[in-house]
């Protein structure tokens, strides 16, 4: 598929993806395509936010580049560096042979001795590429204001280069977590969409769409315990990434149902702080109990 | 942009330019009344949200909810508003087929009806103003402004005490990040430099380069308790920590009485003093009293865990008085203390006394995870808390 006609194409082909998506993720995806606008998800974690870029990619035929930011990440990382190692070995052969002359250095800082970061790949891939730019609110401020150059045109320059440019832009998701509010001239760039916690009845439907070993019983089981566990306050609840490590958990050692004795022994898959957990084992015949 | 005109996907018979000029003519007034609700919302995003909506059916209302939403919402806080403005706007909200339409969509159902409860209570923490201005005693020297109590000072002292703290520098600790910079001597080459010098000998790297970790300001986050007898502490701190702000720090503030509440964003455009009396009223409930603990929870549980707080400096401003459940203050406590990197507790009743032993229950939960323990009562107490902050290490 090159680009959806429709919102219902695209709903359609995340779907044959492996990915539900309501119709408000589906809307700012098209319109984001439509306009070659970046979009901007942002949810709690586990909710499957990196995963809408790989299955864009997938869909599309594209290839999935991805920046993971982290606290310090800078230009070497993210966009391009030199292979100094062998630009050294060259200039020494280059000296030996005494063959230096004028373009010597040219070629030195040529294609043949830049490291492509995922930036630059995204740029020079243009619209082949699907852009993930994950978790970018651990990036430092002064990242997201590089990033903004980056997203407004697409375009780069290297001093030693010149302006690189891409003919039509790639396709670009960020994610973020919310550790810290990201600044405004970025969101203004991008579409931006929250992902909630999906409804019981759909997040059923992606548990089976990812593990279609586990039966529909349990499936429902779990899935109901789940969101009990949601509503429980607990430090950090459970995303939806969990609901299917779980589901998955209970399968693979043989369990058909959902009762306290089988909950406890695979709780780790779901609740993962101290504090949660003796909270959850206290309460764990209310959350297990008949779905 | 292969798009066809904003009408011809529609069945609404709009493929002449008229309709789609008083399609932009709604779009406009509809941008106008969100923007008089307090969003954002530029000419440039209207143009991208009429761009997106040549993209989709602009006769349906379901498209229209989700391409505004998804251009012109860029903040979770603002969707409440967002729903709202548009019920009221495309939908004149009591329609009951248009109603459930937007059912249909998954759009507001409780969410914009539950952020319209705001209790509107002023407290006004300055009541007791007045019964302190009686002393006639115009003490403006410096040096006994230093040693005097906030809450003994007039307002004319308390004006000076303002003018000698704005020049006193805030500055909390430094941590090392992973970023590098040239140095004399470093940890790493710098070997994108060396090439360069290296290039002028024929290739030969005549001499090493260094790259060094940079160090930067550890982010100061101020918990300020803003229930009547504390107010004057915490506005004065606040005051403090602006100086903080200048020297390029990142701060966070956020003030509680019965629940926290973010102020950060206010005080980018407010005074300190009208954004914190302003905070007074949103964060107590009629029944009064202070609640750190469950404040504190709410800080870890909605902040705290998202990172805000880490490698940070935490400085909580209260005097202990908690009338919630210790357990919780006390669970509160060590998880921040796990979250952050140092917590500084500011309690204003530890004065001048040297032995002084925390004796509210609150203090004596929260005192294991305390890292530093001020007074912050005077002047000179702020001034000793300026000089330690830096040494937080």
């Amino acid at each position: 598929m090159d680009r959806p006609d429709t919102i219902a194409d695209l709903t359609a082909a995340l779907r044959q993806g492996g990915y539900l998506a309501d119709r408000g993720l589906a809307t700012a995806l098209f319109v984001s395509i439509g306009l070659h606008r970046p979009v901007l998800l942002e949810g709690e974690v586990g909710v499957g936010k990196t995963e809408v870029a790989k299955v864009l990619a997938s869909i599309f035929g594209r290839q999935l580049i991805r920046l993971q930011c982290y606290e310090g990440i800078d230009t070497s990382q993210a966009l391009y560096e030199w292979d100094y190692a062998r630009q050294m070995l060259h200039i020494r052969a280059l000296s030996e042979q005494q063959i230096a002359d004028s373009d010597a250095v040219d070629k030195l800082f040529g294609p043949k001795f830049l490291l492509e970061r995922p930036l630059l790949e995204a740029v020079r891939a243009g619209d082949r590429a699907v852009l993930l730019i994950d978790e970018v609110d651990r990036a430092d401020d002064e990242f997201e204001a590089f990033l903004l150059e980056v997203l407004s045109d697409f375009q780069l320059s290297i001093p030693e280069i010149g302006t690189i440019k891409a003919d039509s832009p790639p396709l670009v998701v960020l994610t973020s977590n919310r550790t810290r509010e990201l600044h405004d001239a970025l969101k203004r760039r991008c579409l931006y969409h929250w992902i909630g916690y999906p409804a019981a009845e759909r997040e059923v439907e992606i548990v089976l769409l990812k593990e279609p070993g586990v039966g529909e019983a349990l499936t429902r089981k779990v899935v109901s315990a789940v969101h009990r566990l949601r509503e429980l306050d607990l430090a950090k609840p459970p995303g939806v990434a969990e609901t299917i490590d779980w589901a998955r958990a209970l399968s693979f050692l043989g369990a058909t149902e959902l009762d306290a004795a089988a909950a406890g022994e695979t709780l780790g898959a779901v609740v993962k702080e101290r504090d949660d957990l003796e909270l959850v084992l206290d309460n764990l015949a209310d959350i297990t109990a008949s779905a | 942009m292969p798009s066809p005109g904003a009408g011809t996907a529609g069945g609404s018979g709009g493929s002449s330019p008229w309709a789609g000029t008083a399609l932009i003519g709604t779009l406009v007034r509809f941008g106008r009344e969100l923007r008089s609700s307090g969003m954002a919302v530029g000419s440039g995003d209207l143009t991208t949200y009429a761009a997106a909506l040549a993209q989709l059916d602009p006769s349906d209302l379901v498209d229209v909810y989700w391409a505004g939403r998804t251009v012109l919402v860029t903040r979770r806080d603002d969707i409440a508003i967002y729903d709202r403005v548009f019920r009221s706007f495309f939908l004149g909200a009591s329609d009951p087929f248009t109603a459930m339409l937007l059912m249909k969509a998954g759009g507001p159902t409780a969410t914009s009806a539950a952020e319209l409860v705001v209790p509107a209570t002023d407290l006004a923490p300055n009541e007791h103003e007045g019964e302190q201005a009686v002393l006639g005693l115009m003490a403006s020297d410096a040096q006994t402004l230093r040693h005097k109590s906030f809450a003994a000072c007039t307002p004319s002292e308390l004006a000076a005490v303002r003018r000698i703290m704005a020049r006193i520098r805030l500055t909390p600790p430094r941590r090392r990040t992973r970023r590098t910079a040239p140095a004399r001597d470093g940890t790493t080459l710098d070997l994108r430099r060396m090439i360069r010098e290296s290039m002028r000998a024929h290739g030969e790297p005549a001499e090493l380069y260094w790259r060094a970790r940079k160090a930067r300001l550890r982010p100061l986050i101020l918990i300020l308790d803003v229930s009547g007898s504390m107010a004057d502490y915490s506005r004065n701190l606040l005051q403090f920590a602006y100086s903080a702000k200048r020297a390029a720090a990142k701060v966070e503030v956020f003030c509680f009485g019965t629940r926290l509440t973010r102020i950060t964003r206010e005080l980018d455009h407010r005074r300190p003093d009208d954004a914190l009396a302003h905070a007074a009223s949103t964060v107590f409930d009629w029944e009064g009293g202070t609640r750190i603990g469950s404040s504190l929870d709410s800080f870890v549980r909605d902040w705290g865990r998202r990172g805000l707080c880490r490698g940070g400096i935490v400085v909580i401003c209260s005097d202990g008085l908690d009338r919630g459940d210790p357990a919780v203050l006390a669970a509160a406590m060590e998880r921040l203390a796990r979250l952050s990197h140092k917590i500084v507790w500011v309690n204003p009743h530890k004065g001048v006394d040297l032995a002084f032993r925390p004796s509210t229950l609150g203090m004596m939960v929260a005192e294991p995870h305390i890292d530093l323990l001020m007074p912050g009562h005077d002047l000179s107490s702020l001034e000793e808390l300026a000089s330690l902050l830096p040494a937080l290490n």
